[in-house]
């Protein structure tokens, strides 16, 4: 049984691997919870002395031990961070330079997918518009300018670890490279009305050569 | 909650009755109320995403457009009115003055007021249901611009009439009418602690849940304005035609996201709170332990106060807002968890080294802790992590990751009080037999429902969708038939809360008569006087002498002191 579905993009496997470091460090800390809620439980009938039951919790003395427990967690929390810091820098800070630049803007309920024309730029007369496919090359940081017609709605390629919500109003690039063709699905992962589990498009990875071909014959119908 | 006790009419008693256990009452009755809805529109809804072409008796085939109306009000009932109605209004109503030893709230009027505003609260939103569109489907976090049009399928919108005669008027009104609710009650929680406690009793002597529902009162004061502001604008962008919300005329889809949120997340602490002082209750009376670091719990939970308003954002990693910001709001959630880590510590404290009592009240109680801590507190922070967001926002992760905080704190925390204080009320038992098969299938079947639903959200399964068989790879390998474990499990999740509906009702009236007012041996105010506490609580008004858990003290022959007896 796979966890996450396969890994397309370069900076996907950052996103798994934290996964997997706070949930064993999480699965360690639950074992401890289990313990010492089940070894009272176990012991409950135990000949003990009222002097080793009243104890009010006061004082550095006897309060040691959680304060050294929210230590660690702090400790753990903060590696956490640390290990994360690394990749949302790189995946949501910054911008590498781009290889290819594309827009997608939802609308009531399809995908609406927008490439440079002949010029090689966007928003120009000569774009060309497609609708719930996205095309895009391998090996390639491709920029995505992501906005909305009418109602949030919120891009996620599952296999690359893309999301992000796309506003009316405002445009946001985020960028992705994916390392392996094939096509891949693009949904949308915001509540968007009445069609919003119709929302399905699909995201096409060629290498190079085919994606020059394929663009090559957007531009002549 | 026996009639016999009380010579008081059925109208007096429901609908004007200024005591504040019959104000509980009449909360918890219409918060069961609603939230039987609130189920059963779970149960449905779940039932389409593993079997889409079945209909459904009374519901018929489900379409996406109900299918939206049935997931939003099912989340709007059971965080806004379930939880809080619960946790907050009934409990506090029920629990604070008897524990205070003191005869009623700060202000009966005020308070039966507030219940009045929560009734046409849950009317109006039962009104929501009539209006042309037949129901609020905008999902409960009602994000404008959605909740601001009509989802594409109704003209009747169109004139200013039809405007405000729609379900999303209805919706924000009832919100609104609500949280008027529940700051009076919250003003009045606040006035009788520090006004009524009784004679003797210092700050500090107060049980741990008086303190939680009053700081989550507190709490709710402090961040519910925006929300109000926001919730007025939403309003008029509905019917006034103004564009707060609207990005072509200037306006922002993300302020409300802001305002929301702000409110939001700190209503994830205001249930919370409630839930762990219920659980203190619990378990210092069943471990017969004293609470372990009381003043401790105290201090950690007001730094959780401060920071709870500092972490809204964490909901909108990836909704557009500016990543540098993302990563503050990162760091503050994650911070978050330590005061609460703390005080689930300070739990097992008291639990440790005890001759604790395994009774049903403490089964509900240390599920409660496991579940919430296990599966809701360590998922948080997944999510909090907001490289791991990017990927689990807005999944089915998030579903589960909710539900297994809410849960073990509204349902295994209200329930171990309502076993734990039951008896009190209405001075009869509850059946232990049908208590304890609820505690069960009730464990079981969580898990069956929740732990399916962390996994279809790592494969990638979105949230919110009326069904997913046409969509490859969510309908490949193991998923659909996981979707079908967590359908089957939520049923009998609805279904076997109607054990604990029947034996409410039915040990109300049928119960045995306890032969003890103190059944648990607990040393807290409320146990000292008759079951159900008459009119005004007490016959002669105690005295405090102690702190609220002296339990085994070793200068005392048995191994409970109450607050009101003299060493």
């Amino acid at each position: 049984m796979k966890i996450f579905p396969e890994n397309v993009s370069d900076y996907g496997h950052q996103i798994d691997s934290l996964f997997w470091i706070i949930t064993s460090v999480a699965g360690l800390a639950s074992l401890i919870v289990l313990f010492l809620v089940f070894y009272p439980v176990l012991t409950r009938n135990k000949q003990r002395s009222k002097d080793e039951i009243y104890v009010k919790g006061r004082g550095f003395k006897q309060l040691k031990w959680i304060y050294l427990a929210i230590f660690i967690m702090a400790v753990a929390d903060f590696s956490f961070l640390i290990i994360e810091s690394d990749g949302w820098i790189k995946i949501e800070e910054s911008l590498p330079q781009e290889e290819f630049h594309v827009a997608v803007v939802g609308k009531q309920w399809l995908w609406e997918v927008i490439y440079p024309g002949l010029d090689g730029k966007l928003y120009t007369a000569d774009d060309i518009k497609k609708f719930n496919t996205l095309i895009v090359p391998k090996d390639a940081v491709v920029h995505i300018d992501l906005s909305a017609y009418d109602v949030l709605h919120s891009l996620f390629i599952p296999h690359a670890r893309f999301k992000n919500d796309c506003l009316p109003g405002r445009k946001i690039t985020r960028w992705v490279k994916f390392t392996q063709a094939g096509t891949y699905p693009m949904v949308c992962a915001e509540m968007c009305g009445i069609g919003h589990s119709r929302m399905i498009g699909k995201v096409v990875v060629l290498p190079q050569a085919k994606f020059q071909n394929e663009l090559a014959k957007m531009y002549k119908k | 909650m026996s009639m016999a006790h009380v010579k008081k009419g059925f109208w007096h008693r429901f609908f004007f009755s200024l005591d504040h256990k019959d104000i509980g009452l009449q909360y918890l009755i219409t918060t069961m109320f609603i939230a039987f809805f609130a189920g059963i529109f779970a149960m449905v809804f779940r039932i389409h995403l593993a079997y889409p072409d079945v209909s459904i008796p009374l519901f018929g085939t489900i379409g996406p457009k109900e299918y939206n109306i049935l997931v939003t009000n099912h989340g709007l009932i059971m965080v806004l009115w379930l939880s809080m109605g619960v946790l907050l209004a009934s409990a506090g109503n029920f629990l604070i003055p008897v524990m205070l030893g003191t005869d009623d709230m700060a202000f009966p009027k005020l308070n039966k007021l507030s219940y009045w505003f929560f009734l046409s609260s849950v009317l109006v939103l039962i009104a929501s249901f009539f209006m042309p569109q037949k129901g609020f489907g905008g999902g409960w976090t009602l994000y404008p611009p959605l909740s601001v049009g009509d989802f594409g399928y109704n003209t009747a919108y169109k004139s200013f009439a039809g405007r405000f005669f729609s379900s999303n008027t209805f919706v924000l009104l009832a919100v609104a009418l609500e949280f008027v609710s529940l700051l009076m009650g919250g003003i009045n929680f606040m006035v009788t602690l520090f006004n009524k406690r009784a004679k003797g009793m210092g700050l500090l002597q107060v049980p741990m849940v008086v303190w939680m529902i009053v700081i989550a009162s507190v709490l709710f004061m402090f961040s519910v304005g925006p929300l109000v502001a926001g919730t007025f604008m939403l309003l008029l962008d509905i019917n006034a035609g103004t564009g707060f919300y609207d990005a072509s005329r200037g306006g922002d889809p993300l302020l409300w996201e802001h305002l929301f949120w702000f409110f939001g997340h700190p209503e994830v602490y205001v249930i919370l709170l409630p839930g762990l002082g219920i659980l203190a209750e619990v378990i210092t009376t069943n471990a017969r332990k004293t609470l372990f670091g009381y003043n401790l719990i105290l201090v950690l939970v007001l730094i959780a106060m401060v920071l709870s308003l500092m972490v809204w954002a964490h909901h909108q990693f990836v909704a557009g807002i500016d990543p540098r910001a993302a990563t503050v709001f990162s760091i503050l959630t994650i911070i978050i968890s330590l005061p609460f880590a703390g005080v689930i510590l300070s739990f097992l404290a008291t639990l440790w080294k005890s001759n604790l009592r395994l009774t049903l009240p403490m089964k509900w109680a240390l599920a409660a802790i496991v579940l919430f801590t296990i599966l809701g507190g360590f998922t948080g922070l997944h999510l909090g992590a907001a490289l791991f967001d990017v990927y689990a926002h807005d999944t089915s992760f998030v579903v589960a990751h909710f539900h297994y905080t809410l849960i073990p704190v509204v349902l295994f925390s209200g329930m171990a009080g309502f076993y734990h204080w039951f008896n009190k009320f209405s001075g009869r038992e509850l059946n232990r037999f049908l208590g304890n098969l609820h505690f069960w299938l009730t464990f079981i079947f969580f898990n069956g429902f929740g732990i399916p639903l962390f996994l279809l959200g790592l494969a990638g399964q979105p949230r919110r969708y009326a069904g997913y068989d046409h969509i490859p790879y969510l309908s490949e390998g193991h998923l659909p038939l996981l979707r079908e474990i967590a359908t089957i499990s939520a049923i009998i999740l609805v279904l076997s809360q109607f054990i604990f509906v029947f034996n409410f009702i039915w040990s109300a009236f049928k119960g045995k008569k306890i032969s003890s007012t103190n059944p648990w041996e607990s040393t807290t105010l409320e146990w000292q006087t008759d079951s159900p506490p008459p009119h005004g609580n007490f016959e002669v008004y105690p005295v405090v002498y102690h702190g609220p858990y002296e339990y085994n003290r070793p200068d005392t022959e048995k191994d409970y002191l109450p607050q009101n007896q003299k060493l």
